[in-house]
């Protein structure tokens, strides 16, 4: 403001005899004890937050702490590659893969019926992949420092742990891995992201068509939640870092509906060449 | 009137402080550099082009069918349509490289807006953060629409109208003017994931929900894609020549069913096939004809 403005009634006045007339001591003690009352409340909140956390008596997990609410029924929207989603496809269809010669050659030598003789038809079930498959989600706190995930295709179960690695040296890697996760908050803002990173993954399949990643696969994903006209949407970023197989980083990203209920969670096992057999090959021009 | 005055004085005064008090913090991620795109899906629709025909996991209704099945590929050939540049929901998911940037208010040193500038066609973006509102309904709309953005939390909500009917697929699936498209760019350290909504009253029973990511790159040099556009015809065609299909005699429609051997109904789209229970669909559906062996 400048230092004269005018008045309606006085004429020309200056700041300081504004100020005497609007700002009198009895109002300057009122505006006072507001911004005390206001600052108060902050310190004690912290401070009840410190004390608690001090005290130990109701520590802070990462249950109380999440970004988000990710619990519930989540259904895929299969709205992108859905010819490779939603179909097993044909032996030679890597478009978009960055796949380097040995992957290919892996590729190349898929034969889904040896994968189930083998006891291997989850290939394409594991963390690599299990967020591209067709399903619903079901995401629930198994404690206060784990989150569970469980699909309904193929009936696959994953741990995401706040409090560190759970793996054990020289334990046999299994489909779902060795899940660390963190919440990626900014202070004083609102929300935030879900970071997951899984090591330790027995050998799969990024698609159901032999497409390779091996044991030595790091896989990180993203996850935020999204409100859309009062439909909850979930998306995941996952990046895949494949030393033997691919010759850059696979980023994909995928979109969740939460529902209201479980009333469609439909538990089926591992199906690799569910809904129905692919074609021998694919076209000579997409090899 | 001094003491409706002192009590108007005293309220605003209270209320200052109990923003200042409460105020989250504002613009809280850097958004600014050179984006390299991945396209590690979708690649045919994004890249090279996908088949005519192909309408899978888009939740499209029958006028938006009858749009795609009577458009000729031959359009983008036609002088009129040679240089049109992509419209801003789609700008991201073609060849995409990108670079972003922020500009501030001169006088408050408050960001003003976000901006894009794509490797493709040198398609430009402003997206205003300074709270001003849409245009008229009446307003002329364009491609690049007009966007606003706010902060969700560590989220860049960006809200486009006013934008020309453009395409959500390269094969003539539309996206009317009346559509109103949700943007919401998060950055995930290195990475930064688009996800974009389309709610089109006009050619789709429920809004299209699409992801798309980038990598940073801090040594980036945005490389121009055709850039020069000449308005010329790499076909000649008699003058007011229209590339169309009429309803019902478009002879390509099935090849892409039975180039992949994806049941017909299911290349038709729309929002049930969207969701893993329609796979119990497509287990009993027959197989189209196979195409002729290649020579």
């Amino acid at each position: 403001m400048s230092a004269q403005i005018r008045s309606s009634t006085t004429g020309m006045m200056t700041g300081k005899n504004i100020l005497g007339e609007f700002f009198s001591k009895r109002l300057a003690g009122q505006f006072a004890a507001v911004v005390f009352l206001l600052f108060g409340l902050g310190i004690f909140s912290a401070a009840r937050a410190q004390g608690r956390a001090a005290a130990g008596a109701v520590p802070v997990t990462p249950k109380d702490n999440a970004a988000f609410d990710m619990t519930g029924y989540w259904v895929s929207v299969v709205d992108e590659d859905w010819r490779w989603r939603m179909l097993t496809p044909a032996k030679g269809d890597y478009i978009s893969v960055p796949l380097n010669d040995a992957g290919l050659k892996i590729a190349e030598a898929w034969d889904p019926k040896k994968d189930e003789a083998d006891g291997n038809q989850c290939k394409a079930y594991g963390a690599g992949n299990i967020m591209r498959i067709p399903e619903r989600l079901h995401i629930t706190w198994e404690n206060a420092s784990t989150m569970r995930m469980d699909t309904d295709a193929g009936m696959q179960s994953r741990l995401f742990h706040f409090d560190g690695s759970k793996w054990q040296q020289g334990a046999t890697p299994d489909w779902q891995g060795d899940s660390v996760a963190t919440w990626e908050k900014r202070r004083g803002v609102k929300g935030g992201d879900l970071a997951v990173v899984t090591r330790h993954m027995r050998a799969g399949y990024l698609r159901k068509n032999g497409v390779p990643y091996s044991e030595n696969m790091i896989l990180t994903e993203y996850y935020s939640r999204f409100e859309i006209d009062g439909q909850s949407y979930m998306t995941v970023t996952s990046v895949v870092e494949e030393p033997l197989y691919l010759r850059d980083r696979f980023i994909t990203s995928g979109q969740f509906k939460l529902e209201a209920d479980g009333s469609k969670w439909n538990p089926t096992p591992c199906r690799p060449l569910w809904p129905r057999a692919p074609m021998a090959v694919a076209p000579k021009q997409y090899r | 009137m001094p003491k409706i005055r002192r009590i108007f004085v005293f309220a605003v005064f209270t209320l200052l402080a109990a923003i200042l008090a409460t105020r989250p913090a504002l613009a809280q991620v850097d958004l600014s550099g050179g984006w390299l795109t991945k396209i590690h899906e979708d690649e045919n629709d994004r890249s090279g082009g996908p088949d005519i025909g192909d309408y899978t996991g888009l939740p499209l209704n029958d006028a938006a069918r009858l749009k795609a099945d009577t458009w000729d590929a031959e359009e983008s050939e036609m002088l009129d349509h040679r240089c049109q540049q992509p419209p801003a929901d789609y700008a991201a998911r073609g060849q995409a490289d990108m670079r972003m940037w922020s500009e501030m208010d001169p006088l408050t040193k408050v960001t003003s807006s976000w901006n894009m500038l794509y490797a493709y066609m040198l398609t430009q973006r402003t997206i205003y953060m300074d709270g001003r509102p849409h245009p008229s309904a009446n307003a002329p709309h364009t491609w690049e629409g007009f966007s606003t953005g706010e902060w969700e939390g560590q989220t860049l909500k960006v809200t486009t109208t006013h934008l020309k009917e453009g395409r959500i697929r390269k094969n003539g699936v539309a996206r009317s003017a009346q559509a109103t498209v949700i943007e919401y760019y998060t950055r995930y350290h290195n990475v930064l994931t688009l996800t974009t909504v389309i709610k089109d009253p006009v050619y789709m029973t429920e809004p299209l929900v699409r992801t798309t990511s980038w990598v940073v790159d801090d040594g980036f040099d945005l490389k121009p894609k055709h850039d020069h556009c000449l308005p010329t015809e790499s076909v000649p065609h008699p003058d007011g020549y229209v590339a169309f299909h009429l309803p019902g005699k478009n002879p390509w429609l099935s090849e892409f069913a039975s180039k992949w051997q994806v049941p017909f109904a299911a290349t038709r789209g729309g929002a049930e096939t969207m969701y893993p229970e329609y796979q119990m669909k497509l287990e009993t559906m027959p197989a189209p004809p196979m195409l002729p062996a290649e020579k």
